[in-house]
């Protein structure tokens, strides 16, 4: 390799602006691209990961109510689940170690001492502390007694506290959801938010049983959480559950489930094929960007070539060998390219964070993401460079010079 | 033994409609260490071949070429570029000078594909040995046609070659500045260079201690 050659080739970017701008527009597009879609796929895969960890750990089951609600919407009245069934779940299957059963109100709105907030009712059990593994941070959980009598105590989060108590201690207090008076007994562990971006201490815990009766009036529950005793058992658990409920509904054979079973084990299967598609298309349509910026590279460089013939003859005639003129175009072609890749990295890794930070994804800034795309852009480039190099490399110096 | 031995040169084209050119018939000639010649004719009479074939831009069909002795009619495409860069400097009526790039990086074009260990003050040597010391940093665009082909003088000399070429090279000049190159020229001349110019022009080959005529390929 000829430093001094390799050097002036660089230089030549300079010589042609107009030619350079274009190129590098086109691999900054690309490799912007590119790193915006891998850097955001990793970032959204670990939180993927790490919320399904979160939700459901590697032992749990949840049962919904509703059937396959999503795919053919709501069931109405056929769709009923009980704590009956549930505990009846529990007492046929030893292999269940807790559950706990839910019922949601998304937007409430919640009153104390004259200030007012918008939360989220969540109805559960004393066991919800242990299955959904989320404790106080003060105070303490309500008790198996508070939840038989439908206690109004109320387990706030630190958003809610903070709204509705600002600086006051809240442990004690009284608050209204809708006309309903609750007692705060404690306030829950931190949780941030969740994958749907959704602020999770934004909630308000009470007994199922108050919930049911007093706020909502429903004698059903939402959905359970069901926790196994061996994660190895979580398959076989989930089947069980599914024909002690059948029974339980009197489903005729042949007709659909009017609940939904959802096992760590089947999101998990469900967040890799999406994260597999994902993880293979979107690159590729990026990649396709870059691609063809290396087109629009070869073909402006070819132009070049052809603008250039008398100075390629020039150079043979001083001494340059045919590889000589070969590695100089390949180079100002790659060059070129590679600079606007790099700006085009630099705008990515921003934009992934603009992104992640909207979507809560966390950091974003990943070295292998950064050296993927520089390696890409960089095999792009000398690949765009090959053509014209080689066109110019075919001209005769004593007809080029003419 | 001279410098440069031609013996019974010819170089034949094939026009893509199948008829033959003898663009060179049959020339022999000998150019000794120090000479400065012309070579005239007018155009289309062989004169750019010849002077192709001497620099080695273009291999004979037929004919031996020696210089310093070695037959370099037959040498490879990558010994011919070695023989280029080294042996031959090149100035053209077109100048050919790099657009948009200084006169100092211009004269130093041949050393990028120079087998020297050290390039260190050689194109400024040579920019101050044809009067341009003072116009490193110009760019073609700012001189004059006359100062642009002194940049193209310094540019062949920058290698020290044994000999130098120059086509037309006042083709593109107003007599002030042809006046100018071809005194340079001469000077060059005087202190040893061995000077091949090809020209119509017979008041330019007038410069030169012998002169060449070359009629329909062959030497007149």
């Amino acid at each position: 390799m000829n430093g001094r050659l390799v050097r002036h080739s660089f230089r030549s970017m300079r010589r042609y602006k107009l030619r350079s701008a274009f190129i590098m527009l086109g691999s900054f597009v690309g490799a912007a691209a590119l790193t915006l879609v891998v850097a955001t796929g990793q970032a959204a895969e670990r939180k993927v990961l790490t919320t399904v960890e979160q939700l459901f750990g590697a032992s749990s089951i949840v049962v919904m109510a509703g059937g396959t609600q999503l795919l053919s919407g709501a069931r109405g009245n056929a769709a009923r689940l009980t704590l009956d069934d549930l505990e009846a779940v529990s007492d046929a299957l030893p292999r269940i170690e807790a559950w706990d059963p839910q019922q949601a109100l998304p937007n409430a709105s919640v009153r104390a001492e004259g200030a007012t907030a918008t939360a989220r009712i969540l109805g559960a059990s004393e066991r919800s502390e242990q299955v959904w593994n989320r404790g106080v941070a003060r105070g303490a959980y309500f008790d198996a007694p508070d939840v038989a009598r439908s206690a109004r105590v109320a387990l706030i989060g630190e958003t809610v506290a903070h709204e509705l108590f600002a600086d006051a201690d809240p442990l004690g207090a009284e608050l209204l959801i809708g006309n309903v008076p609750f007692r705060v007994v404690g306030v829950l562990e931190r949780f941030g938010t969740d994958l749907h971006g959704m602020d999770r201490d934004d909630e308000i815990v009470i007994p199922i049983s108050t919930m049911m009766r007093r706020v909502l009036n429903v004698d059903t529950i939402a959905a359970a959480k069901i926790l196994v005793r061996d994660p190895s058992d979580v398959a076989t658990t989930a089947k069980d559950v599914e024909r002690v409920l059948r029974e339980r509904h009197a489903l005729a054979a042949g007709r659909p489930n009017d609940f939904a079973i959802i096992s760590a084990t089947g999101v998990q299967k469900m967040v890799d094929k999406t994260q597999r598609t994902l993880a293979l298309y979107l690159p590729l349509a990026a990649a396709i960007v870059l691609l063809v910026a290396a087109i629009v590279a070869a073909t402006l460089m070819l132009a070049s070539v052809n603008e250039r013939v008398s100075e390629i003859g020039l150079r043979r005639a001083v001494g340059a060998r045919v590889e000589d003129v070969q590695l100089q175009f390949v180079v100002e072609t790659a060059a070129t390219m590679l600079l606007g890749a790099l700006a085009g990295i630099v705008a990515g890794c921003i934009l992934a964070q603009l992104a992640a930070n909207r979507l809560h994804l966390g950091d974003v800034l990943s070295w292998r993401a950064a050296l993927v795309v520089l390696a890409v852009s960089a095999i792009t480039g000398v690949l765009a460079g090959v053509v014209p190099a080689r066109r110019a490399a075919r001209l005769d110096p004593a007809t080029a010079l003419r | 033994m001279s410098m440069i031995e031609l013996h019974d040169i010819r170089k034949t084209y094939t026009r893509p409609t199948g008829e033959t050119v003898n663009a060179v018939a049959g020339v022999s000639l000998a150019i000794e260490r120090g000479e400065f010649v012309a070579i005239t004719g007018t155009s289309g009479s062989g004169k750019s071949t010849l002077m192709n074939i001497l620099g080695l831009l273009d291999r004979p069909t037929v004919g031996r070429y020696t210089f310093d002795g070695d037959n370099v009619a037959t040498l490879g495409v990558r010994e011919q570029a070695r023989f280029r860069n080294a042996r031959v400097g090149f100035v053209f009526q077109a100048f050919h000078l790099l657009p948009r790039t200084s006169a100092l990086e211009n004269v130093e074009l041949p050393l990028l594909y120079s087998d020297r260990k050290s390039v260190d003050g050689l194109g400024r040597k040579a920019l101050e040995a044809v009067g341009l010391g003072d116009r490193m940093q110009h760019t073609p665009s700012e001189l004059s046609g006359g100062q642009q082909q002194r940049v193209a003088i310094a540019r062949a000399l920058v290698n020290e070659p044994d000999l130098l070429l120059a086509d037309e090279p006042t083709g593109n000049l107003d007599a002030r500045s042809a006046d100018e190159v071809m005194t340079i020229l001469g000077d060059l001349n005087r202190s040893g260079r061995t000077i091949v110019l090809v020209t119509h022009d017979a008041a330019m080959a007038a410069h030169a201690q012998r002169v060449v005529r070359i009629e329909n390929g062959v030497l007149a």
